[in-house]
């Protein structure tokens, strides 16, 4: 299972047989065609509750939008927008435009729009994000997608400061199209070869432009003129968002993993076996929550999960969701390594009362070897061990470089490294959500690798690293 | 081989003349129109290599009124607007009184002779053409051809050119003639406006009662309606407010002063600049008459970045082959300097339109417009906001052709001028496209130099194909 609808899965088949190379452009807007939304909302939405905006202009902007609706230029709303940005430093601007990247608009990338942005790539054009944003909304999102040209509207900075004046004009409609032509123009692009994805009415022109052009989740006047211009319509399931189902599910799903947790422990204490007891509670506060919230595993190669214990299980890590799907998948006789931070997090809070991981205190290096010490011999005693070597939660589903603390701890207990790939937890739990959304997680479990040392471990590491890469890339099976 | 085409086609030009009413459109034309102002008349050019036989040239002409028989009718209109227009046989027809022949000495002399008939307004009791046949011009002869929009549009004056004239330049015996038609019931004003309100009566009550399901509808489905309508409302005001405005350069108009150029331009040439800005041979025509009126504005020093142009969209596809079309404006680009860069440019504004669900909201209302008095149907055509150039292209015969024996060399359409400055009409004849030019005199402070960059626009587009 791929995760794609076949209509993208075609589209992407179609690039790879097309031609490739540098000569060849792939254009997409922003706003509603790479991210679901429209970014520009969410950083009016965070002046608005920054209280940085007067009554006066928000009536005013309120006023511009509706007359924007009703027939009115449409671009009016976004310099209202710049001219009330006079004086404001464009670094503090910058940060805000991360900042909402990583708390806001990162769990809005759409999925398959990243697919299609990296068939492009694999094809060797040129890919641009082509939008009227600014580039503090685009930025972020390109650099994410490794997208590394922006044509966009440019605001007049002077000495730090914005003026609340655009830099030529904003590219709207037409204007985007002849911005589009300039930057095919200057990087000798061929446009009659070229693809351009947007969903706008008023990105005609823009699509016109090149010849393969193709409405993406697109409004509905854009709907009906791409029916009358024969023009390919594809339409992309957006991320999920958390709705109010969902989030009963997910307090069910809480409560759901507590009764594991006293059941399993009740259990044990009975029995008189901790560890069983633990293993109990693992088994049921995993596999409890998940079935009450609607999410369910589809794993590949499953049978490597168990061949080579005990083992330090390494996975990417994009959610809190990850935590009960590998406790999900290993099932019994293991345990973490967190942060010390982490322990009190409420999400993982009762989980780790019952799976009893290390905690490193980063701060101190000296506490963290010892500590690490003595997970080596809990590991050659028979607890497997769960780390994620990005070491955080990426914000979106690309990947972050790896740390070298799970191989070292490998290499000093001599037991091998199992990698496993998850796919779209960040979707159905974004980061810093608590919410938990149903759905199916796609689990890849990779070969296990053996005999570590401090030899070549960088190398490997890498290497390592580059498979997680191609198999979110190219999902198997 | 000619001859088996000629005779299809001939069949075609027979079959022509359909429906006896006057469209919506054609109606509200004909009510609101205001010769020479808001006028609807066409006047066609066709350069021939000789003069022909005057005698052989009336009589193919006689021949042509009496299979396409709308060129001996007229239209009759009711008493009161409560029917559309209808066509009758009008007793009276001379075809002395349609075609006569003139001498001039040179082209232009038969420009200026050709602008002044079509100044002249019809006479709307008659049959709705007039031709006259120029002679003495140096290198041939020329054939004008002036035709009211109610009996032909642009289109279907080059179409039905294009059918009567024959492959090869002998003569042929024996042409198919049309059927003898029984002439409609003698239509008469009163009559007609009677039978109007009959029909009104007769339909009223399911008029009424789809009125009512439509306010039903409002009443069920309230925010719905609305929505729709808001966006209705909101795509004519983008199209009748969001084009660029009028340039200074174009005006003041008075439509009251025609001035004729005509101008050729390869069309393999032409093709290719289109075939590389990804537009079609339309948007092709666009842009070379923007690369031309750039270049005029540039040598007054008019800073003008766009202006509106007047165009024609399909309402059913994208390479304007549709049956049905709307006029609409697009803002033109006079800045852009690169033949194949302003094609793009057209090309993405032309496409544009296609999102405006009001495209054909003149279409829309034009049967309500006709049941109000004539004034107010004007009022709604002058509303629609005026461009500075309409620029139409029509397809015409692919191959030579011939009248009474003398050789078509091109063939220009010059359209009216409801308000622009310039009508441009690119006819396809051939390998070439023959540019008919209708410029308000008024409007242009220098005829001669807009002359000179338009042959410069043709030049421009010609050398980067």
């Amino acid at each position: 299972m791929s995760g794609l609808s076949d209509e993208v899965l075609a589209a992407i088949d179609a690039i790879e047989a097309g031609p490739q190379g540098p000569t060849v452009g792939a254009f997409f807007d922003l706003d509603g065609t790479l991210v679901a939304g429209y970014t520009a909302a969410t950083f009016y939405g965070d002046r608005l509750k920054g209280r940085d905006v007067s009554p006066a202009e928000f009536l005013r902007t309120v006023v511009t939008a509706v007359d924007g609706e009703l027939g009115g230029d449409p671009t009016r709303i976004a310099h209202v927008a710049f001219s009330a940005m006079r004086g404001e430093s464009e670094e503090a601007f910058a940060d805000l435009g991360e900042r909402l990247f990583r708390s806001k608009i990162a769990g809005t990338i759409r999925r398959e729009s990243r697919a299609l942005v990296m068939a492009h790539q694999r094809a060797g054009h040129t890919v641009a994000v082509a939008s009227a944003a600014t580039s503090y909304q685009i930025a972020p999102v390109a650099r994410d997608l490794g997208v590394e040209h922006l044509v966009c509207t440019r605001l007049v900075v002077e000495d730090g400061q914005f003026t609340g004046a655009t830099d030529g004009p904003m590219l709207w409609g037409r204007h985007k199209a002849s911005g589009v032509r300039a930057f095919a123009r200057e990087h000798g692009l061929d446009l009659s070869t070229s693809y351009a994805y947007g969903n706008g009415y008023e990105d005609v022109a823009f699509l016109s432009s090149v010849g393969h052009p193709t409405a993406l989740n697109p409004h509905r006047d854009l709907r009906s003129a791409a029916a009358r211009l024969g023009w390919p319509v594809l339409d992309l399931s957006d991320p999920v968002g958390g709705s109010l189902i969902a989030a009963g599910r997910t307090a069910a799903a809480l409560a759901g993993m507590n009764t594991g947790v006293v059941a399993g422990l009740s259990y044990g204490l009975l029995r008189g076996d901790l560890k069983e007891g633990r293993n109990a509670a693992i088994k049921l506060a995993t596999s409890l929550p998940m079935s009450l919230a609607g999410v369910t595993l589809n794993v590949l190669n499953r049978e490597r999960l168990w061949t080579h214990r005990p083992a330090i299980f390494v996975a990417n890590h994009q959610s809190a969701l990850d935590i009960p799907v590998l406790g999900n998948l290993l099932e019994r006789d293991f345990t973490i390594v967190a942060k010390k931070e982490a322990r009190w997090d409420p999400r993982t809070f009762v989980g780790s009362v019952v799976i009893d991981p290390a905690y490193i205190d980063r701060g101190d290096s000296e506490s963290a070897r010892a500590t690490l010490d003595g997970v080596a011999e809990r590991i050659r005693s028979g607890t497997s061990l769960m780390i994620f070597p990005e070491g955080t939660r990426s914000a979106t589903p690309v990947l972050g470089p790896f740390r070298k603390g799970a191989f070292h701890l490998a290499a000093q207990a001599g037991v091998p490294v199992v990698p496993v790939v998850l796919r779209n937890t960040g979707e159905l739990m974004r980061r810093s959500s608590f919410v938990l959304n149903p759905g199916v997680v796609d689990v890849c479990v990779l070969e296990p690798e053996t005999d570590w040392n401090t030899d070549d471990m960088s190398e490997r590491i890498a290497a390592l690293h580059t498979k997680f890469e191609e198999t979110l890339a190219r999902w198997p099976g | 081989m000619t001859k088996s085409e000629d005779f299809e086609r001939w069949g075609g030009a027979a079959g022509w003349t359909s429906g006896n009413d006057l469209t919506p459109m054609q109606t509200l034309m004909w009510r609101s129109e205001q010769h020479p102002v808001q006028s609807s008349t066409s006047t066609v050019i066709i350069d021939l290599d000789r003069a022909p036989d005057w005698k052989r040239f009336v009589a193919a002409t006689e021949w042509g009124t009496g299979l396409v028989r709308r060129l001996r009718q007229r239209v009759v209109d009711p008493v009161v607007p409560t029917a559309a227009p209808t066509w009758a046989d009008d007793p009276t027809f001379d075809l002395g009184y349609h075609l006569r022949r003139e001498q001039v000495s040179s082209r232009e002399e038969m420009l200026a002779q050709a602008a002044q008939i079509a100044l002249r307004p019809f006479d709307r009791s008659r049959p709705l053409w007039e031709g006259v046949l120029f002679e003495g011009l140096p290198d041939g002869a020329a054939y004008v051809l002036k035709i009211h929009h109610a009996l032909a549009d642009p289109l279907g004056t080059v179409q039905l050119l294009s059918m009567l004239q024959s492959g090869k330049r002998a003569h042929t015996a024996r042409k198919p003639v049309g059927e003898e038609v029984a002439a409609p019931a003698a239509a008469d004003p009163v009559d007609l406006a009677v039978s109007g309100l009959r029909t009104d009566v007769a339909t009223l009550p399911e008029a009424a009662l789809s009125t009512l399901r439509g306010l039903g509808l409002a009443a069920t489905r309230p925010q719905a309606v609305l929505a729709s309508t808001l966006r209705y409302g909101a795509s004519v005001r983008r199209l009748v407010s969001q084009a660029a405005p009028p340039s200074p350069e174009l005006s003041p108009r008075t439509g009251r002063m025609w001035s004729f150029l005509t101008l050729d331009a390869p069309l393999e040439q032409l093709r290719a600049v289109a075939r590389q800005g990804g537009g079609t041979l339309d948007d092709a025509a666009v842009a070379l008459v923007l690369g031309g009126l750039r270049r005029y504005h540039e040598r007054r020093d008019g800073p003008v970045r766009e202006i509106p142009v007047g165009v024609r969209v399909s309402l059913d596809r994208a390479d304007d082959l549709g049956n049905r079309f709307a006029g609409a404006i697009i803002s033109g680009p006079l800045a852009i300097e690169d033949p194949v860069d302003r094609v793009a440019a057209v090309r993405g504004e032309v496409l544009s339109l296609h999102t405006e669900r009001a495209l054909e909201v003149l279409d829309a209302a034009a049967p309500l417009l006709n049941r109000m008095p004539a004034f107010v149907g004007a009022g709604a055509l002058r509303t629609a906001a005026v461009p500075d150039a309409f620029v139409l292209t029509l397809p015409g015969p692919p191959r030579k052709r011939f009248m009474a024996g003398a050789e078509v060399q091109g063939m220009y359409v010059l359209g009216p001028l409801p308000g622009a400055a310039l009508t441009v009409c690119l006819v396809t004849v051939g390998d070439t496209a023959c540019i008919g030019v209708n410029v308000d005199a008024s409007a242009v402070a220098d005829l001669r130099d807009l002359e000179e960059c338009l042959v410069e626009g043709v030049e421009e587009m010609v050398s980067a194909g």
